[in-house]
């Protein structure tokens, strides 16, 4: 059993959109087999809670220069977008 | 025999206890009954109505706490000092609560959606708002006029107007967000964002008459850098919290006695802050299945239509100019709520959504963070009064919605969206004039509709929209 891949997901409040985003790739990932915890909090914590993560998803600009991944994307909330965004995700959390 | 016709004696009333807790005692039947008409399984439906019910108690009891303790501290404060600030500032997380269990907030997702369709049918607007969670600010207001006149009617009438208004800002501003920040198809009916539209641009007019003042800008990175300690919510409630109950508390005889009370009056708002969002997002949670559901709806009937997708303005906040403006707006909102003659509010859980209040300014002043800071000031030293004017109605909707006015007899208030001059305009109009106010309301909706439909280009490059490009 390997460790499950760590994904922080960050939005303006740490609340509304990325618990949509945070449920959604949850999910999906579920269905892939690919084993992950989430955890949220706003795009100003993300530099101070990137430490242990593997993946970071914002629904709003992120801080350059970011020591992890790093997907900004609206493809959760507006669904246009979604199946790349996924691969994109997948492929991430797959190495 | 009696109490087998009464009922056991438990010490409370079950008439009282029914009465006023409508986000606890309806909120989940309505979640559950929403969630089913929206294709979500039973068992699923169940347990989101559940976890709505949980967040309710959870947000209330927290919501408690950190009021009394506030409160507490405030009134120490205005012995010791004479200044009086007595409306507290509890936060959005206390204003969405009041929203989603008062009377109105039962009926806001079927209503803002109605609102919605028709408006977006009849080709009056382009946006359709997906963004189903943040219905709760129409409601919030719904739920302040029907604690300012006593009337549903009124109430619900004020929902679909608020909902009809943010499509309103949400088409004027879609082509300024999507130019400036780069997302196609996008656009932000937010009430606690787009507020500051019409602000912003007579600010910014008046700040380009002005020489010296013409030519400021700062980096944002750097201010970032420097200030970004106040970004953090627990950081900002400790030492904010230690800060007041030095104040409140301060006895020089007793050094020890003094530290003790102001360390836990820090801690205390520490965990206030941290906790609202944390018990708040089980009610997000337990929403998810109504609102996926909602939005599906509405695609589906709407098919291939071509829309702006109405979403959280909390995807534009992350952008460096919002950013470094709010941090820097945080100790100005402070002064302000201890300067501002006549304010009664003292500013506390709300200082970490200031980005929401100032970050649709940005297209407007180009990223300009010095712009930015001073659109937000003016904004906020409105809002002070505003929330001081409406504080007691904001705390009858409190407690109509359930939750307890702590013993300290202070009030409360939320930056978003008791700040808010469209908040302000739906109390005063219905109060005031009573349904002619309403429908004073709907003809000034109409009316921007209007304007907007008629001199489109214009009012787009006013809020920020690059000049059009050149047939491509």
């Amino acid at each position: 059993m390997t460790e499950p891949k760590k994904v922080l997901v960050a939005c303006g409040t740490g609340v509304a959109t990325s618990t949509v985003v945070a449920q959604a790739v949850q999910a999906a990932m579920k269905d892939r087999g690919i084993a992950i915890v989430t955890r949220q909090c706003k795009a100003s914590e993300v530099p101070s809670q990137i430490g242990d993560v593997d993946l970071v998803i914002s629904t709003t600009p992120l801080p350059k220069d970011l020591p992890r991944p790093a997907i900004v994307t609206l493809a959760f909330l507006t669904g246009i977008g979604k199946d790349r965004e996924l691969e994109k995700i997948t492929e991430i959390l797959s190495r | 025999m009696d109490g087998i016709l009464t009922g056991p004696d438990l010490g409370f009333s079950f008439a009282a206890a029914w009465q006023g807790l409508y986000g606890m005692a309806y909120l989940p039947v309505v979640i559950f009954c929403l969630a089913l008409v929206f294709g979500t399984k039973p068992v699923k439906a169940a347990s989101a109505a559940l976890s709505v019910g949980i967040a309710f108690i959870g947000v209330v009891l927290v919501i408690g706490m950190f009021w009394s303790v506030l409160g507490d501290v405030s009134q120490a404060i205005a012995a010791r000092t004479g200044i009086e600030r007595d409306v507290i500032d509890m936060g959005w997380p206390t204003a969405a609560t009041i929203a989603f269990g008062s009377q109105v907030g039962l009926w806001v997702i079927p209503i803002g959606l109605a609102v919605n369709i028709a408006l977006l049918l009849t080709g009056i607007t382009r946006t359709m708002n997906v963004d189903i969670w943040n219905y709760w600010h129409f409601a919030l207001i719904g739920a302040l006029v029907l604690a300012a006149t006593g009337s549903l009617v009124m109430g619900l009438g004020t929902v679909a107007l608020i909902a009809a208004l943010s499509l309103f800002f949400s088409d004027w501003c879609a082509r300024a967000v999507q130019r400036f920040y780069g997302i196609p198809g996008v656009s932000v009916p937010h009430i606690l964002s787009v507020q500051v539209l019409p602000i912003a641009i007579a600010v910014n007019w008046m700040i380009e008459k002005i020489p010296f003042l013409r030519g400021l800008d700062a980096n944002a990175e750097t201010v970032t850098r420097r200030l970004g300690i106040l970004g953090d919510p627990t950081a900002l409630g400790f030492f904010l919290g230690l800060g007041l109950g030095m104040i409140g508390f301060l006895d020089l005889d007793n050094p020890v006695t003094t530290s003790v009370n102001a360390f836990a009056v820090g801690v205390s708002l520490a965990a206030g802050m941290m906790l609202l969002p944390y018990v708040l997002k089980i009610l997000m949670e337990g929403l998810i299945p109504v609102t996926d559901g909602a939005r599906q709806f509405v695609e589906r009937r709407l098919g291939k239509r071509e829309v702006t997708i109405g979403l959280d303005s909390s995807i534009v906040i992350g952008h460096p100019s919002a950013m470094a403006s709010a941090l820097i707006l945080i100790p100005v909102a402070i002064a302000l709520s201890v300067l501002l003659p006549g304010n009664r509010v003292l500013v506390f859980t709300d200082l970490v959504v200031i980005p929401f209040i100032v970050a649709l300014a940005a297209p407007i002043v180009r990223g300009n963070v010095v712009r930015m800071v001073l659109i937000g000031t003016v904004t906020l030293t409105l809002g002070f009064y505003i929330a001081t004017a409406l504080s007691a109605t904001f705390t009858l909707a409190a407690v109509d919605a359930g939750i307890a006015q702590p013993a300290n007899g202070t009030e409360l208030t939320a930056m978003g969206d008791g700040f808010v001059w469209v908040t302000y305009l739906a109390v005063a109009l219905t109060q005031g004039l009573g349904y002619a106010g309403l429908a004073i309301f709907a003809a000034l909706i109409a009316g921007a509709f209007a304007l907007l439909h008629r001199y489109r280009a214009a009012l787009e490059r006013a809020a920020g929209a690059d000049d059009p490009p050149k047939e491509d």
